[in-house]
């Protein structure tokens, strides 16, 4: 269980530049799909085309249809800012970049090179699990990186925290069993008891279409808590 | 030496910059119609902000975030923004109430009506926000709001009982009079008035602006724990000399110009010119607390640029806010509302408003990844669940109560 979580320490983080001088929020983190199969964090997206949606499914996208209306004549206004996950110096309390921000968010383009998926953690976050193993309500609920921050290894997606409760309900009880406040602890951990970590890989099959995670029988399931 | 010098200037101001005009007209109404049995709740609210002040101010030294980047970090975007929109329109609500409190002192001075006055105290605000240094603002309005220490003096030249004045610490001596619900509603607008939530906010995002880090947690603590206790001796001064003055009349207070009487009384004109000094420097010290606390809270949730600590060029949308915020206070206050009133509404708001940001604090202030070595404790922790449950229940209480007293008339 090393690396780090995807939803609870990158999402929503201040992004500060090389100077301390403050950037944006991590709206969201865009994942790209790669040919052979993997999926890994490749940049941090920033403004409200980013955020907007994150507000669930039926509200999220309302929003994100007023926002392009009210400014209509834009080709460029449902496309979020993007930072490349390669300028990330550090991830702490907020994320350090490795540069200035003068001139530093670039909007996303629509087109995506050949043969890559370009998919965000928002619309993993909250993905319903089929798993006989587990409740039937159960979620995505974080997604997990590879390596340490300042690292050479790639941001690789290495595995998905499921179960039932919503996506950051779990305020980090998952992970570091001695984290207190006691009373606040065993109240996190009672309400999330059937939560799991799922390595990915073979028998996990996340099908964007269908907007659904399918895990096979026989595929381990960690306890966390 | 130099140190010495400013844990004494961080405990004055925090003193000075303690009570404010939620403080002055809570502790006066519930002093004249309470005596001191309700000093119980002030002395809790006190501990309460003590308790939730230093595990942010800790946070902002350690980690260099403040309040709301942790609300929306651990609550999220949907969760996050609730809070930000009831976050922000309690600190607005104090906002107004402030300005109209300053407004409502020079009022005392000059008789000119505070509707007139409040254009040009709000642009004073606005002024000393965009012009002013962070730290000029803390210390000159911190060291003058020391004036009210006036309230302390008054009561002990009023010379009461004082055996029979600390008799009415037990909740059991409530006057008969008045009924329980009421009772309980003004325990809740004294717990607001205590445990404002814009104190958390400008606290930890001062701790950003005067760049602390792990070696000042010292200092801060020292503001703190001796700061707060102090300032919290005055609210209990204030409804000292309510309670004398007032409660054996009957007579309720519906005026700034009561909350002072009893200074007039005990000292005379010198009295009263420096509790209006007083009034004027508490008022328009926590005006420039709510305004810069309305930039922070929106801007922290939205990632832009905030803080005096950088030119005004160079954060930018934050300095807008806060011309915004005061071009609609002053709009709010010409429609010739009472700042009186907005106080007492802005009070039991920020009772309703506290759960949502005290729960992420302590949340944070136990993660080593914030934190290190210097998360919290099990003493802080104690305390820390106490208050989530006080602070629960008085969040819950407060609305109900509001609509069953009308207010506390009933």
């Amino acid at each position: 269980m090393d690396g780090y979580d995807a939803a609870l320490h990158l999402l929503d983080r201040q992004v500060v530049d090389r100077e301390g001088q403050l950037v944006a929020k991590v709206d969201d983190v865009e994942l790209t799909l790669e040919p052979d199969g993997s999926l890994v964090a490749t940049g941090l997206l920033v403004g409200l085309p980013a955020l907007l949606p994150r507000f669930g499914d039926r509200l999220g996208s309302w929003l994100l249809d007023k926002y392009v209306q009210a400014g209509e004549e834009r080709a460029d206004r449902a496309l979020p800012g993007v930072i490349e996950f390669e300028l990330v110096d550090d991830i702490g309390s907020g994320v350090e970049l490795s540069v200035l921000r003068k001139g530093l968010v670039r909007p996303r383009t629509a087109e995506v090179p050949a043969g890559v998926e370009r998919w965000r953690l928002g619309d993993l976050l909250g993905m319903r699990v089929r798993c006989g193993d587990l409740p039937k309500r159960s979620r995505v609920l974080d997604v997990r990186l590879a390596g340490v921050p300042h690292r050479t290894e790639r941001p690789l997606v290495t595995g998905l925290v499921v179960g039932p409760g919503r996506p950051g309900s779990l305020f980090g009880y998952d992970r570091k069993p001695d984290l207190g406040p006691l009373a606040v602890a065993v109240v996190v951990r009672r309400l999330h008891r059937h939560v799991r970590g799922v390595d990915v890989g073979p028998g996990v099959e996340i099908d964007r279409a269908a907007n659904e995670v399918r895990i096979s029988p026989g595929v381990p399931l960690l306890p966390l808590l | 030496m130099k140190r010495y010098f400013a844990v004494l200037l961080g405990v004055l101001t925090a003193i000075g910059g303690f009570v404010d005009i939620g403080d002055l007209v809570t502790n006066a109404q519930a002093g004249a119609r309470f005596g001191w049995s309700l000093v119980w709740v002030v002395v809790l609210g006190v501990l309460g902000i003590c308790v939730f002040a230093e595990m942010s101010g800790r946070i902002a030294a350690v980690s260099h975030r403040a309040t709301f980047d942790l609300v929306r970090e651990r609550l999220g975007p949907r969760m996050g923004l609730l809070n930000l929109f009831g976050s922000m329109s309690v600190t607005f609500l104090t906002f107004i109430a402030e300005i109209g409190g300053v407004a409502l002192a020079l009022q005392l001075l000059s008789s000119v009506s505070h509707v007139l006055v409040a254009m040009f105290v709000a642009a004073a605000v606005w002024i000393v926000l965009w012009r002013a240094k962070f730290s000029s603002i803390e210390n000159v309005l911190g060291l003058m709001g020391l004036a009210l220490i006036v309230f302390a003096v008054a009561l002990w030249q009023l010379g009461p009982d004082w055996s029979e004045l600390s008799s009415q610490l037990s909740p059991a001596e409530k006057p008969a009079a008045e009924g329980w619900a009421v009772y309980a509603f003004f325990g809740v607008a004294l717990f607001g008035a205590a445990m404002t939530p814009y104190e958390v906010f400008f606290f930890s995002s001062g701790g950003v602006e005067e760049r602390w880090t792990s070696k000042d947690i010292g200092v801060m603590r020292a503001n703190v724990f001796l700061g707060f206790p102090l300032g919290g001796v005055l609210s209990v001064a204030i409804a000292g000399c309510a309670a004398v003055v007032f409660l054996p009349q009957g007579i309720t207070v519906e005026t700034l110009g009561q909350v002072g009487l009893p200074v007039a009384v005990a000292l005379g004109k010198i009295g009263l010119a420096v509790v209006v000094l007083g009034f004027f420097a508490a008022t328009f010290g926590a005006a420039c607390e709510t305004g810069l606390s309305v930039g922070y809270s929106l801007a922290q949730y939205s990632g832009f640029q905030w803080g005096k600590y950088v030119r005004p060029r160079e954060a930018a949308g934050f300095h807008v806010v806060l011309l915004v915020a005061t071009v609609l206070a002053a709009g709010v206050l010409l429609t010739g509302v009472d700042p009186i009133m907005v106080t007492e509404v802005s009070v039991v708001f920020s009772a309703l408003a506290l759960p949502l940001t005290y729960f992420p604090i302590l949340v944070v202030a136990n993660d080593p990844d914030y934190l290190g070595e210097h998360r919290n404790g099990r003493l802080a922790n104690v305390l820390g669940v106490f208050y989530l449950v006080v602070i629960t229940i008085a969040s819950i209480a407060a609305i109900p109560l509001m609509v069953i007293t009308s207010m506390g008339q009933g």
